[in-house]
């Protein structure tokens, strides 16, 4: 990310991307958009979405996987040579290994059509505070009953202490970093395990059904630690 | 297993025989000789005689002639009276030299004819098992390669050849049926392990071969007694070969047809993926369009202003209708399919249908460019509903396969007794070879692959005009216009 692209962010209102080419979609979530007070730019294709990108970057780009010109996929390879702006795949797709796809190309979180204006926005929130958080070292994280601090790794829920293995740490770290944003399995391994370890999405939920123990008051109706059914997880942040 | 070996065939007896006539004829022509020219040296008249018969019977019978010709000889030389009666020196060095001569040259001449027999009989073979593996590659069809086998086995065999199949049927070329019992013995041998290549004979003579490639169990090849007796150890060895090579090609047709139908599967599968995310996303696109709309008037209704407002509320309407025509088609692409369609016959204003599609198409895609150009009252005869569905069906598919922007236009006329409706668009068209698939059910023509769609428009369109009656196609605008012209035709209604 670029100091120019942080300073507009702080300065005006965010800027949206909108790249959609139905066209009753974009007139259906612009006003929303706008009134939440964000300003909105709008592409029906990949390339149209591209070259406003490369001229004139938004701070979040919402994106349909299905574009007349070319693959969304390709939309999110291509944005993430050099941009780290954030990506919400805004998909009608029912196929969990897309939305997989997308994540591990580098988008940050997805949606599924239908949605209602009030998640969409909890969403755009949630990926500019992520973004936010990549570039200011924050000592530690809140939602809700959990806390964590994590120059002493202490994690705290209703302020009683909960003692985590390091692995359960790892987890909950991850999650937090890109709270109210989803995590894919694979990226769960490559934090917990490393890149290279050769381990089943399977250890995931182990893992995390050992942390939801330990965090949730019911660890089968869980409220912090979240499933996305076939994707991967999403720790609920405070707003969403 | 009952082996019956005939130790002499027929076609020995009869070589013998024809060994004999030919010596007795020599005999005779050295009896003329003698009688006119009282000549003794009468032996190469016998010694020609040996040689045709090695030249036309081979080796064996020339030796027999041989022997037979000399004693024939030996009646001239020694005066007929006493065989065999050593009575001068010469005689029996004639004698001798005859016989010596007679065997050497029976013997030379019948290698030569062998040889040449069984060159020929190689050639043959080579020309039968070329022939038969050039019909088995002919088709994958195993119905086909069954009969082909079974009529190269007669050939080789001389005789009639069946092939018993594992299911208990049987090909046979020429309508020749087994004798019973046959087919249960082949089916109970076909069963039977290791018993490949080994050649069964029955008590009635006929001739049972299990078919097998690669351990698996094909069927049987079965052919009848050959007439003239016992067949020669080749002509075993060709049908062996025939068999082989035949079972070889049902394996070969097999995996064919597992492969085709593995590909088939894959494309079926391919298919209804396709159709799933076709119909997730043609039903979620409105719905997401509805959700948005109704929860931003929920979220933030008082802070829009009322054009805003209104046309969200547009949005929810339009995307609705449009929910519901989708749902409409899926509906009535069941009802086709079950063959529970509807169809009622009325007459009815084509021109009014016309209008209602075009008001409603243009509401949908906020399309303001149909343009329909005038045309005479025409009342046709039909249902008028499902004419609608139809002409809506073909206005939305050239809406949604045109640029924005572009034209779509109507015309309506009458044609004899039929009133013809013709809808053309500025699209890219239809590659022209597949221009007779575009009422395919799911056919979605490559140059719009970009554009989400199911494939299912125009196919209930056709459905719905036949149903009726009525005919629908579809041609490419005549250069230098581009674009697609599909046509529905409807009888018209009786005066």
């Amino acid at each position: 990310m670029s100091p120019m692209s942080n300073l507009q962010a702080s300065e005006g209102p965010a800027r949206l991307l909108l790249v959609d080419d139905e066209s009753q979609i974009v007139r259906a979530l612009t006003p929303a958009l706008a009134a939440a007070g964000y300003s909105v730019e709008i592409a029906a294709t990949g390339e149209a979405a591209l070259s406003q990108m490369a001229g004139d970057p938004c701070d979040v780009v919402i994106l349909d996987l299905g574009l007349p010109d070319m693959d969304g996929k390709e939309v999110i390879r291509r944005i993430r040579e050099w941009s780290e702006a954030p990506i919400i795949v805004l998909s009608a797709r029912d196929l969990e290994s897309e939305k997989i796809a997308a994540l591990d190309l580098g988008a940050d979180d997805f949606v599924n059509k239908p949605v209602g204006v009030g998640e969409l926005l909890a969403r755009v929130r949630a990926s500019l505070r992520g973004r936010e958080r990549r570039f200011t070292a924050q000592a530690s994280f809140k939602a809700g009953d959990l806390e964590i601090s994590f120059p002493n790794r202490r994690v705290l829920v209703q302020d009683e202490e909960v003692r985590l293995t390091p692995r359960e740490y790892d987890l909950l770290r991850t999650l937090a970093r890109h709270a109210g944003r989803v995590v894919t399995h694979k990226q769960v391994i490559t934090a917990v395990w490393g890149a290279e370890a050769q381990v089943d999405a399977q250890f995931v939920r182990v893992l995390v059904a050992q942390l939801r123990q330990k965090l949730e008051l019911e660890p089968s109706a869980p409220r912090i630690v979240l499933t996305e059914p076939g994707v991967g997880y999403r720790l609920k942040a405070d707003d969403a | 297993m009952t082996l019956k070996i005939a130790p002499i065939s027929s076609r020995t007896i009869w070589r013998y025989a024809a060994t004999f006539v030919i010596v007795a004829l020599s005999t005779g022509v050295a009896e003329i000789v003698y009688r006119f020219s009282h000549l003794l040296r009468l032996s190469s008249v016998f010694l020609a005689g040996v040689l045709v018969t090695a030249f036309w019977l081979g080796s064996g019978p020339a030796y027999f002639a041989s022997v037979i010709a000399f004693l024939a000889f030996n009646f001239y030389i020694l005066g007929g009276r006493t065989p065999l009666s050593f009575t001068s020196w010469e005689s029996i060095l004639t004698l001798a030299m005859f016989f010596i001569v007679a065997m050497l040259t029976g013997s030379l001449t019948g290698r030569v004819r062998d040889e040449a027999q069984k060159a020929m009989t190689r050639a043959r073979a080579t020309q039968a098992l070329f022939d038969a593996t050039r019909d088995f590659s002919a088709s994958p069809d195993e119905n086909f390669i069954h009969e082909r086998l079974a009529y190269h086995l007669a050939a080789a065999a001389r005789s009639g050849a069946l092939v018993v199949t594992q299911q208990g049927t049987f090909a046979s070329p020429d309508g020749l049926e087994p004798p019973p019992g046959l087919l249960s013995r082949a089916l109970a041998l076909a069963g039977e392990e290791g018993v490949g290549g080994v050649v069964t004979t029955l008590a009635d003579g006929w001739s049972l071969r299990p078919l097998h490639a690669d351990g698996v169990s094909l069927g049987v090849a079965a052919w009848r007694p050959h007439a003239g007796g016992q067949l020669a150890a080749d002509e075993q060895t060709l049908l062996a070969i025939l068999a082989d090579a035949g079972a070889a090609a049902v394996a070969r047709a097999r995996l064919a047809a597992a492969k085709s139908n593995a590909e088939a599967r894959a494309r079926t599968e391919e298919l209804r993926n396709a159709l799933l995310s076709s119909i997730s996303h043609d039903l979620r696109t409105p719905l997401a369009a509805i959700m948005a709309s109704a929860s931003s008037l929920q979220e933030f209704g008082e802070t829009f202003d009322l054009a805003t407002r209104r046309d969200l509320t547009a949005t929810i309407q339009e995307e609705s209708e449009r929910m519901n025509a989708f749902v409409a088609n899926l509906l009535n692409m069941t009802k086709l399919e079950a063959g529970a369609l509807a169809v009622t016959r009325t007459r009815f204003g084509v021109q009014e249908v016309v209008d209602r599609t075009m008001r409603r198409q243009q509401l949908t895609h906020r399309r303001t460019v149909l343009e329909a150009a005038p045309f005479a009252e025409l009342e046709a005869s039909g249902d008028p509903v499902l004419f609608e569905q139809a002409l809506g069906n073909v206005v939305e598919n050239a809406i949604r396969y045109s640029p924005a922007g572009s034209t779509v236009r109507i015309a309506c006329e009458r044609a004899d007794d039929e009133a013809v409706v013709r809808v053309t668009d500025e699209g890219p068209g239809v590659p022209s070879e597949d221009i007779g698939r575009i009422f395919d059910k799911f056919y979605r023509s490559p140059s719009v692959a970009a554009t989400a769609g199911t494939g299912l428009g125009l196919s209930i369109a056709r459905g719905f005009m036949e149903a009726m009656g009525g005919v629908v196609t579809a041609a490419n605008r005549p250069k230098p216009e581009r674009g697609l012209a599909v046509t529905l035709r409807l009888g018209l209604a009786p005066q």
